[in-house]
């Protein structure tokens, strides 16, 4: 029998030739998911590689296992990977000729290499924590994930595909991660980090969401300006590359965060551009903040931080799920495409990751969505970056790398 | 066997020589530029490192390693046709090239290693050309030429 030459990935590829396939087969790897071979993981090495071991959320096998952190791709994007068990199809990555490569169903698609491990990786803080444990590392940013939990749990109102909690209990016994960062080790970490020549080009912070203070999320607000004055305490100028995800904040709390740090963009992830949907699936956000002030607190935003330096992500796909989500894919599309064209005109832009459902979440057990769905919404997106002029360099394949429609938005000159 | 000739590795390798490479934009028009940095790799690719993310060359390079287009890179009298088949942003092999561009320019910052795949080899010295289009043309002469 003849050897297998190709994969449902190439029937995708020949009906979208404007999109390059390497951004076809990285967001169907995160569609599918990956599974490591024995072999992949047997040449890990931890002095070249960088490991899993620090995710703010969980893997689809919702297992804690030294595994490679993620793959790069030949045009220098990245998958973030999400090791998903055999039985559910995954791509697999394996051996070829001794290199790693991906593989569906037995057809060798690309090779990949595993990310580099940073330097300091194999260092610990003044207080003896690894390095690694306090900030982590993506092939050019700097992770800082200061708090890992999101207080919308605290009456069970947190997001329905989010995992966040079940990692902090997993990642906080396991990997004895600390939930809650010290602001000043975090400083030291991003200084010894930076040490490092040509590695890093933005710094990214990221928590689960802080309601309390005088207003709320207040105490969000301040434990970020605590974080990024200790790593702006590093850098020549009062701004630097850095990007921040935190919730919809009010203007006079964006105001401080902007004047009092060296901040450079915003975003806040409104995670689905429907507003049943958003309260239905994201049920904390909705009770403290609400679908239209979260679009609105976006577009003031813009005011702040100035345009092409605000914007907000979504977990693409979760607007289909049941019982509350679209019926029918075209549908979802044109409701999602029509929303973010409501926030780029102004001067808002939209991202997605696509969604991939995490064992402990409430929406563990469906599917996402096709790869043509997501293909459509990475090229819907990236035309709105087009249409409106938005640069989408703070989170771009450097910065960030789990965008297809920022990949596509590479080609742009601004 | 290698594509590189020792007249042209040691082209690439002398720096008073100019190298120009020529990439295609969205509409399929060549964009020339210098590429002061262009060296050999380890596997006999060629290394072209460019400076700046948006710039038109860089946006180019990545068009054609996306969509299997190819690019020039000309080198005296000698002309490579070739693809970029990898760009490097990270690691040991991109943080050697930014070393090394930061000798040469103190300030300067690194977006890309680009590493291109030599496809063919084309020698344009005039003397060569001369000869074969003379073999291969023998109708195209000028008369005045031949007279005796």
């Amino acid at each position: 029998m003849a050897q297998k030459t190709t994969t449902k990935l190439d029937e995708v590829a020949a009906r979208y030739p404007d999109v390059p396939r390497l951004i076809i087969l990285k967001t169907d790897v995160q569609r599918r998911g990956v599974f490591y071979s024995d072999a992949a993981i047997g040449i890990l090495d931890e002095r070249l590689h960088q490991t899993t071991g620090t995710h703010i959320f969980g893997s689809r096998d919702g297992a804690l296992t030294l595994r490679p952190e993620s793959l790069l791709l030949r045009d220098g994007s990245s998958i973030i990977t999400t090791p998903t068990p055999p039985e559910e199809a995954p791509y697999t990555v394996d051996l070829k000729d001794g290199k790693p490569w991906l593989f569906d169903d037995g057809v060798a698609l690309e090779a990949v290499d595993y990310w580099p491990a940073p330097d300091f990786y194999s260092k610990t803080s003044s207080s003896g924590v690894p390095m690694k444990s306090i900030v982590s590392a993506r092939p050019q940013r700097l992770n800082i994930f200061p708090y890992r939990y999101c207080t919308f749990w605290n009456n069970n109102k947190g997001c329905a595909f989010c995992d966040i909690v079940s990692q902090l209990k997993k990642g906080g016994k396991e990997l004895n991660i600390p939930a809650k960062l010290d602001p000043r080790e975090v400083g030291e970490v991003v200084g010894e980090a930076l040490k490092e020549p040509g590695r890093f080009s933005a710094v990214f912070l990221t928590s689960g969401s802080i309601v309390s203070g005088t207003e709320p999320f207040d105490d969000e607000i301040d434990y970020y300006i605590q974080i990024l004055q200790e790593v702006g305490k590093h850098f020549k100028a009062s701004k630097f590359p850095s990007q921040i995800i935190g919730t919809a904040f009010t203007k006079k709390q964006l105001q401080r965060l902007y004047k009092e740090t060296g901040l450079m963009s915003y975003t806040s992830d409104i995670e689905v551009l429907n507003e049943e949907l958003f309260g239905k699936l994201c049920p904390g956000k909705a009770e403290w903040i609400g679908y239209r002030e979260w679009k609105k607190r976006l577009v003031e935003a813009v005011d702040v931080f100035g345009p092409g330096r605000v914007n907000t992500g979504l977990v693409a796909g979760i607007e289909l799920t049941k019982p509350y989500g679209f019926a029918a894919e075209n549908e979802a599309l044109e409701h999602t495409l029509a929303e973010a064209e409501d926030l780029a005109k102004q001067g808002v832009s939209t991202v997605f990751i696509v969604w991939s459902p995490r064992p402990d979440t409430p929406l563990g057990d469906q599917k996402n969505a096709s790869l043509d769905y997501y293909i459509r919404l990475a090229r819907g997106l990236h035309a709105l970056r087009v249409k409106y002029r938005l640069p989408i360099g703070y989170d771009d394949y450097r910065h960030c790398g789990n965008h297809p429609d920022s990949d596509l938005s590479r080609l742009l000159p601004y | 066997m290698s594509l590189l000739s020792q007249e042209l590795i040691d082209l690439i390798r002398n720096r008073s020589v100019i190298k120009v490479l020529v990439t295609l934009d969205e509409q399929g028009a060549p964009y020339a530029v210098r590429s002061p940095f262009l060296q050999i790799g380890d596997t006999d690719e060629l290394v072209h490192l460019e400076l700046l993310e948006k710039s038109e060359t860089n946006r180019n390079l990545l068009r054609s390693l996306w969509h299997e287009k190819k690019i020039v890179i000309s080198v005296g009298d000698l002309v490579i046709r070739g693809r970029p088949v990898k760009a490097h942003i990270s690691g040991p092999l991109f943080r050697q090239y930014y070393e090394q561009v930061r000798t040469v320019i103190p300030d300067a910052d690194l977006s890309t290693v680009w590493l291109i795949e030599p496809e063919e080899v084309v020698d344009e010295s005039y003397t060569i050309r001369k000869q074969q289009e003379e073999e291969q043309f023998p109708f195209s002469v000028h008369l005045d030429r031949l007279t005796v």
